[in-house]
Order: C-alpha cells, then structure tokens, then sequence
C-alpha cells in the first residue's frame, strides 16, 4: 500500500525547480483591479475563429462524492476526476460490455499495476486531455498542436480539410482531423492502437475506437471539451464525457521525462 | 558487430498499415510539373522566412571512424553528425582531457551507455541530426520543433523574451531567438548535466551555452549552424560543419516510442 502511494506521488511530483518560470503571458485581458479578468471574451485568430492557444491544466478539486481514489493519497494530489475514472459524474458510469468491466476490475484490484503510464509509456488519446499535468495548445490555421508536459509529447490535430485515412498505422494518439461548426473544433481520431488505458482505473479502449472531442473556449479562461468514445469492442453504446480545462498564465511548460532516473518498474509494481 | 544490431533495431520505423501520403499543399512546381525544391523560400505574414515544414537531416556518406559492412547500414545512412557533432572539423572537437577520454572510453563500449539507447530524450541539438523526420511549426511568438522520436517536442521563443537566469536543468534546455536579417538565431541555456552530443559519447554538460543559426536558403532545405560554448567539456567554443536538413512532401510523421515493446536494454552490454 505504502508502495504503491510513494510511487503514485514520485511519478507525479514536478521536478524542483532552481528558478521557476514567471515570463508574463502577453495579451491577457485584466479587470477593472488589475487582476486577469478570465470570464473575458475569447481571443480570435485572423480568420475570426476562437483562438484555442494557451497553456491549459485540466479542472482539477476532486469533490467528496468523486470517484474514489485506489489507494490513500490522492485526495493531496488533486488529479481530475476523470484522470481516476473518464466516467466519472455519468450516471451509472461507462458502459462498459462484460469483459471491459472484468478488465478495469481486476485492473483496479492490482492497483493500476499494467497501467501504460506507469512504464513510461503515451498517455495516448484523449486520455491525454485529463493528465494532471499542464497541456499547451499551439493553435495555426491548418494544424493544431496539442503539447503535454508528459514526456514533453506533441499531437498533430489537422485543420486543413484532409480526410481521416482509412487504414492508418495504430498509434497511442491515433490520426486526428478537425472541421468547425460555428465555433466549435469538432476533432475526430481513428488509428488508436489496443490496448490504451483511458483512466487509472483502467476503462480500456480498443483499435476499433472512434473519438469525437468537441472543443468550445467558453471565455478567456476556459475550454470545455465534449469527448465521445465510439468504441463498440469495450463498450455498449458510444458515450460522451465532459472535460473542462482552465487557463494558465505567466509561467511555462516543463518537460516530465518519466524514463529518466526511472527505478519503479523492476521492483515496485508488484499490485497487491 | 552486435551494436549495429541494436542500432538498426532502434532506428527502424515502424511498418505502415496504409503510408500517410496526404500531398503537402503549396509546394512550388517546376515547368515539368516536379517540385521546385530551388524556388524561393515560404515567407510569414511579417516577412520572414517560414521554417514550417517537415524536415530531415541530410543522410550523407558514412563517417568512416565507423566502418560499416555495406548492405547492412548503408540504408541506414545517419547523418555524420549523429556520428559525431565534429564530422568534417578539422582536427575533430576540442575535447578537454577528461571528455576526450569519455570519449575514447565509450567507444570502446560501443555506446551502450548512450541516452538515446535507454529512451531518454535527444536534447539540444542532438535533436537536429536525429534519422526520423522532424517538423517546424513556426508561429508568430513561438516556433515548435517536433521529432519523430519519442513523439518529442521542443519549444523556441520568439516574442522578445530573455535567457531565464537559472532555468531548471532539462534535455532541451530553454530556448530563445531573434532575427538577424534572414537567419533566425537561436540561443539555448538550462541543458542538464551530462548529455551526450552524438554516438560516439561527445559530451555537453550544463555549462553549456548553444547557439543555432537556422536559416531557409530556398524551398527545400534548411540550413542550420550549431555553435557550442562548453567551457567544462572543450577547450574552446566551436562552430560544427553546417548541418543540412532536407524538406520531406506528402507524407507525416509517425510517432517512434522507444519504450513501447522494448527488449534490448538488457542485452546493451558493450563488448
């Protein structure tokens, strides 16, 4: 137990930094205080669509009837909700078909052991939305780049009307295209590879999943992401989660290389 | 002989189900209908040179300080840079004493300490010379280089912001730059301690300042200097030959997790 904590809190902590990061974020908008005024109007790219860049971190304060974290420890770590479960606040919670729900069961009595993360591997799609870490949008009229600090990795979002390939190579983050409606960045992926955890508790998603994030900035300090999961190999129906990420201003991105001085694998992942 | 096994292992890409081959847009064509990788290159909307695009290093001739038996790396064709950031200097880099010896100490372990051989990160600049392909996504305050490899990305500001004094030591450090003329001068500082430069051990430690001078010379190529001030690992600073990157159409970059089904690192064992 106390294992599986030190871990969960080693693969989590930032590293201390010898100065940190304070370079002002330029442009944003300040209330009549002088504080930045966030429920200001959305930025605008020069074609007059919203302006998705940033450094954004998912909402993160789990509430008392969130899901429960696998071991003590958690509450201090304030990961999202959604990090723990992708289902969590749907009533009823994922559908999952049988042998999902047998999966994350056991996966969760082992502790998350064989989660992908903790042997340094993607967070893949969209579980990478919900990391507790901070996500920068780097946003041009024909690609949008979805930076983690996870690894320092990037995802390639097309914005320039090609098409989804029919057969493309599995990968952790998948193929993704996007087209507006209205003001909304409707992103769909295919290509996923098995295998991808979307959550701690180990909902699985499998290479027959199809992903639709809706992205909308609802004003200056907000985005709200509508994600659908198609997925009818791991589950019954296709279901939509809600996830909210807020902006973060006047520092930087710092790259988590979790390989680096790695000692958990061999050792301490053993589960119960 | 066993190294250049697991260097062909950790090199190759992944085999495609369907090869990404979406045609690049705006490419410049010749009256033959081919692309012009001579025509002018892209410019911004403020003028300067645009280094959007997916890039790769210039595969040359292998270095000859490793002999390769033809028909097995010949394929491979790393840059001589990747071999060695001093290829073509004369006299090769300026080593202090102790980083000559490093040197010479991994080569006679065929690398098998190298960063790169454990999935750790490229860094600054290993990451210009690396075989997989890269792109630059170049904005207004920020130009993004992302690398096949790890599916990593590094970041360059742009938009007037100083060196940080005392960053937090990492790969690929901190990263700013301004323009001089039609050549973009990228200045790097807060690289971590014990990096290694290329395979053959070359090190960078965190004394080190690097300075990048990218410049497009026309639509296809990309050329960029590497100047390294190291007083802890070289004698002197030192100017590597220029590194040439090549422009890469319709097609994508697929991402190259290292870590994802690895099975070499127990039998990276050195001679």
């Amino acid at each position: 137990m106390k294992t599986l904590i030190a871990i969960v809190v080693a693969a989590l902590a930032a590293p201390l930094s010898a100065q940190w990061l304070n370079y002002p974020t330029p442009g944003v908008p300040k209330a009549a205080n002088g504080q930045p005024n966030l429920s200001a109007p959305v930025p605008k790219t020069a074609d007059g669509k919203p302006d998705f860049s940033g450094i954004w971190r998912v909402e993160r304060g789990r509430v008392a009837d969130g899901p429960p974290c696998l071991t003590r420890g958690c509450q201090e770590l304030r990961t999202g909700d959604q990090w723990l479960d992708f289902g969590a606040g749907l009533s009823g919670g994922l559908p999952y078909q049988p042998w999902a729900a047998d999966a994350k069961k056991q996966r969760m009595d082992q502790e998350g052991k064989d989660d992908p993360t903790s042997w340094c591997l993607p967070l893949g799609v969209p579980r990478l939305l919900v990391s507790p870490e901070l996500m920068k949008i780097v946003q041009t009229p024909g690609l949008m780049v979805i930076l983690n600090e996870r690894n320092a990795g990037f995802r390639q979002v097309f914005t320039d009307g090609r098409p989804l390939p029919e057969d493309p190579q599995p990968t952790w983050n998948g193929y993704s295209t996007a087209k507006w409606e209205g003001d909304t960045l409707v992103v769909q992926t295919n290509g996923l590879r098995d295998g991808i955890w979307l959550d701690r508790y180990g909902s699985p998603i499998t290479d027959s999943a199809k992903v639709t994030e809706r992205f909308r900035r609802t004003n200056y300090g907000s985005l709200e992401i509508g994600v659908t999961v198609d997925d009818p190999k791991a589950y019954t129906k296709p279901w939509t989660a809600k996830v909210t990420e807020r902006i973060v201003l006047n520092t930087e991105l710092m790259d988590y290389i979790c390989a680096e001085n790695e000692k958990d694998m061999k050792t301490h992942m053993v589960g119960k | 002989m066993k190294s250049i096994f697991v260097a062909i292992i950790a090199i190759s890409a992944p085999l495609g189900a369907q090869w990404l081959n979406y045609p690049t847009p705006g490419v410049p064509k010749a009256a033959n209908g081919k692309p012009n990788l001579s025509a002018p290159a892209p410019k911004t909307a403020d003028g300067k040179p645009d280094f959007s695009g997916m890039w790769q290093a210039f595969r040359g001739v292998m270095n000859t300080n490793r002999p390769c038996p033809t028909g097995e790396c010949d394929e491979l064709r790393d840059t001589d840079h990747w071999l060695n950031y001093g290829a073509g200097m004369p006299g090769g880099l300026p080593y202090q004493p102790w980083a000559a010896a490093k040197l010479k100490q991994r080569e006679a372990d065929l690398g098998k300490d190298d960063p790169t051989s454990y999935c750790l990160p490229l860094g600054t600049p290993r990451d210009l010379v690396a075989p997989g392909f890269k792109k630059i996504v170049h904005t207004p305050g920020l130009m993004v280089l992302m690398n096949e490899r790890n599916a990593s990305f590094r970041q360059i500001f742009i938009d007037g912001r100083p060196l940080p004094e005392d960053p937090q030591p990492s790969w690929s450090g901190y990263s700013t730059a301004k323009w001089e003329g039609d050549t973009l001068v990228v200045q790097t500082n807060g690289l971590r301690d014990d990096m290694w430069l290329d395979r053959s051990g070359s090190p960078l430690t965190d004394a080190a300042k690097v300075t990048e001078r990218f410049r497009r010379p026309n639509y296809g190529h990309l050329e960029i200097e590497v100047s390294i001030d190291d007083p802890k690992a070289y004698t002197k600073p030192w100017t590597a030959t220029k590194i040439t990157e090549n422009i890469r159409l319709n097609t994508e970059m697929l991402d190259d997790n290292c870590v994802e089904g690895e099975r070499d690192m127990k039998h990276m064992v050195g001679k």
